[in-house]
């Protein structure tokens, strides 16, 4: 199977600023990639190039298709919840399922209901009445009832209470998510989506730092917490990143010898938190 | 053809004073003709009454009309600019439209699918009031109020109207749809603004007024353009009775006798029109595209 998005030497300027700067990456069907980076590192800039909301340099094919000249066509195929609160105030919900099963040849009204019927949110409800988190799983049911191939979240959760999240991303793996989708999700929030994450690419200053399945990031790094004593003979191993914690400080490695590191003390792989933090600490010094 | 109608109907449901304002102005003269005082003691004419039907007919129109382009003009003006201030567009443009659908069909909305409303309100209202009138004024009025033709003329006044209209005035339009398409805020002062400075600075540095010649013969060339100059007037002095000092009532002539579609079509300005138009669209269409946010 062809890879669902392909960019290469990807790049958009604002001006003078170099909002993504000769990015490269792939995405293969049936993942669930998370895009990650700090704010204003050029995430928003990748999805809104993905979804052909933005013109930009260099290569890019989503789904096959060049996306700003045929987003239409795109949308057939891709969806996306781009930030939450974009459903219009004076929209009522009914009418949003109408609309939505009048202009998408994928949309299964049926599907939307059966979501909608979950929540307390009613069909004559205008989206001025609802919470936040209400909009949210109403935007959530109109986007999961599309039988799309690509499914675009950028910073789903924003200004979310801890309980709509949680259920928003259930609703996303326990609903929706199945072999022959693919999800691309973006949010600063790593420990949120950690568990979900199938694959990651860290974006910092408009380049992808890191793109890696999570089983290749276990087999590539490694971190080892190490006492005082035995920290100079930990870091002739030449570990790339190290952080301080409780005593202890732990070391970050890349393509270590692990029978070495066992020495030092208990090797685990690093979370991805950790990893984005050790990552773009390096690419800051 | 369902994509379409959705597009169309997601209008209403978005701007709801498409219909209230014509409602409410209709309301309120069906009321009024419902429940106003009459006091009338003079005997009047079959030909007078005719006169003065026709009068009302043809004058209310005339302010529904104006109503409709005042309305029409703001809603050109908002719709594009309304789904970036609010961010919506992040939603539309999730779906499988294309910008060139949803900038057509807000297009279509402004030129067609309001008129419509406003034709079919119009109608509607003054059906409602020459029958109050036939009853509450039997005696006086008699059946002056159901003239056949009187009623064609209208309908083909307002088809033709709404038709000539959306073409002449295409590049007015076509302009608002930009602005709303282009502009941060404030709308209205970007609308009117930039063509005052140019047409101030060219006085200032050329000492003409080209700009300005083209505006004001664009938007007071319509009936020209449109209509059979009848005597260099559209307007024809109907008496209203026998003897002198019956009075005189001024109306327009009839529609048959004024419409020149043959001359509007061949007119070079007519084209012209259209053509300024369909590219500053066409702009409108890219703008669209690339401009996601306020």
């Amino acid at each position: 199977m062809p890879p669902l998005i392909e960019a290469r030497d990807l790049t958009k300027k604002y001006g003078s600023h170099l909002a993504l700067d000769r990015a490269s990456f792939v995405v293969e069907p049936g993942r669930i990639v998370g895009l990650i980076g700090p704010n204003g590192t050029g995430k928003t800039t990748a999805l809104r190039a993905i979804l052909g909301l933005s013109s930009y340099e260099g290569e890019l094919r989503v789904l096959g298709r060049d996306p700003f000249r045929e987003r239409a066509d795109l949308m057939r195929d891709a969806c996306f919840i781009a930030d939450v609160a974009v459903l219009p105030a004076w929209l009522r919900v009914d009418h949003a399922i109408d609309f939505v099963a009048g202009v998408h040849p994928r949309f299964r009204r049926d599907r939307a209901l059966a979501l909608l019927e979950k929540t307390e949110v009613k069909p004559g409800h205008r989206m001025r009445q609802l919470s936040k988190g209400m909009k949210t799983q109403v935007h959530l049911a109109l986007t999961m009832a599309i039988d799309a191939r690509l499914f675009v979240l950028d910073e789903p959760t924003l200004g979310l209470d801890l309980l709509s999240r949680r259920r928003f991303y259930d609703a996303l793996v326990n609903d929706y998510m199945d072999e022959t989708r693919t999800i691309l999700i973006t949010t600063h929030q790593v420990e949120e989506v950690e568990n979900l994450l199938t694959d990651v690419m860290f974006i910092d200053k408009g380049r992808i730092v890191l793109d890696a399945s999570l089983e290749a990031i276990a087999a590539r790094y490694a971190a080892v917490a190490v006492n005082s004593d035995r920290l100079d003979a930990a870091r002739a191993e030449k570990p790339f990143y190290e952080r301080r914690t409780l005593g202890k400080t732990v070391l970050y490695f890349e393509q270590p010898n692990i029978e070495t590191l066992a020495g030092f003390g208990e090797v685990h792989t690093p979370s991805i938190s950790d990893l984005f933090v050790a990552k773009l600490s390096i690419g800051a010094a | 053809m369902n994509k379409y109608s959705m597009l169309l109907r997601r209008e209403f449901w978005e701007n709801k004073a498409i219909w209230i304002i014509p409602a409410a102005i209709g309301g309120v003269l069906v009321l009024g003709t419902l429940f106003g005082r009459v006091h009338i003691d003079t005997v009047a004419s079959p030909a007078q009454v005719r006169a003065v039907a026709k009068a009302v007919l043809f004058g209310l129109s005339i302010l529904f009309f104006i109503m409709m382009s005042i309305y029409a003009g703001w809603y050109t003006l908002d719709c594009l600019y309304a789904d970036r201030k609010d961010r919506s567009i992040l939603f539309w443009k999730s779906m499988p439209v294309s910008d060139t659908e949803t900038v057509l069909s807000k297009l279509l909305m402004a030129v067609i699918v309001i008129p419509l409303v406003y034709f079919l309100i119009a109608d509607v209202t003054l059906l409602l009031m020459s029958f109050i009138i036939s009853i509450r004024l039997s005696d006086l009025v008699g059946g002056g109020f159901w003239y056949a033709d009187n009623w064609l003329q209208l309908q083909a006044a307002w088809v033709y109207l709404i038709v000539t209209v959306a073409i002449w005035y295409l590049p007015f339009t076509a302009w608002l749809l930009l602005i709303s398409a282009l502009v941060r805020r404030a709308v209205v002062l970007w609308s009117i603004l930039p063509p005052l400075a140019v047409m101030l600075a060219e006085h200032w540095f050329f000492g003409s007024r080209v700009l300005l010649t083209l505006l004001s013969n664009r938007s007071i060339g319509y009936p020209a353009a449109a209509f059979h100059d009848v005597n260099g007037s559209m307007w024809e002095t109907t008496p209203l009775g026998t003897q002198s000092g019956d009075g005189k009532i001024e109306l327009p002539r009839s529609i048959w006798t004024l419409i020149d579609p043959l001359a509007f079509l061949s007119s070079p300005g007519t084209w012209i029109g259209l053509a300024v138009g369909a590219a500053m669209i066409f702009a409108a269409i890219q703008l669209r595209q690339r401009r996601t946010e306020l």
